[in-house]
């Protein structure tokens, strides 16, 4: 083996150590945003808007009980999607 | 909202036993007029406070909006499905959407079985 060929090795060793070291050190857990799937949709109160206009009375997300219910946050009204 | 309503019968089961809510923190007039001059048949609510968005986790407190956080919740209110966020240029975030609805609210077999 040349000279050159194994200074690279050499260095190469010294690159790749700390970043063995660093890959074998478990990543820090993050934790879960919002309600975790299994658990129960925290309620709230709401007065619905719907295309006719804003509905007379207010309901609670437990009223809809019995039905499935899709909760879809946006940022903004005529944004895309 | 337009995708969802453009997919509306084919995603949510044209609404039958499927509610499908909209949060944002837009004050209700704007909600008003976007949602006549769009006629989706989905309903929303302004979140003007940022109450359910907080609980939610989904309020960006940084540049004050709501991040498009997406959850399904069965018939007895527990989560069954969370995107965050949920892809609206994705065909296949609707597609996996589909699934979950249909998961919960099996398609009824037509009168007689299939031909």
């Amino acid at each position: 083996m040349t000279h050159a060929r194994l200074s690279t090795l050499v260095a190469a060793a010294f690159i790749g150590l700390p970043l063995t070291a660093s890959a074998q050190q478990p990543a820090a857990p993050q934790p879960e945003v919002g309600p975790k799937v299994g658990e129960m949709a925290p309620d709230f109160e709401f007065t619905g808007i719907t295309r006719y206009g804003k509905l007379a009375n207010s309901q609670k997300l437990s009223d809809l009980r019995g039905q499935t219910v899709v909760l879809a946050f946006f940022p903004k009204a005529r944004t895309r999607g | 909202m337009e995708a969802y309503r453009d997919q509306y019968a084919t995603l949510f089961n044209n609404g039958r036993g499927v509610v499908v809510l909209g949060v944002s923190v837009d004050p209700d007039s704007t909600l008003i007029n976007w949602f006549r001059e769009i006629e989706t048949p989905i309903m929303v609510m302004g979140d003007t406070d940022a109450k359910v968005s907080r609980l939610y986790q989904a309020y960006n407190e940084t540049n004050k909006l709501d991040s498009r956080h997406l959850y399904v919740i069965d018939k007895t209110g527990k989560v069954t499905y969370k995107t965050l966020p949920f892809r609206v240029m994705a065909q296949d975030a609707y597609t996996e959407l589909e699934a979950e609805i249909d998961k919960l609210n099996p398609p009824k077999a037509p009168p007689g079985g299939a031909p």
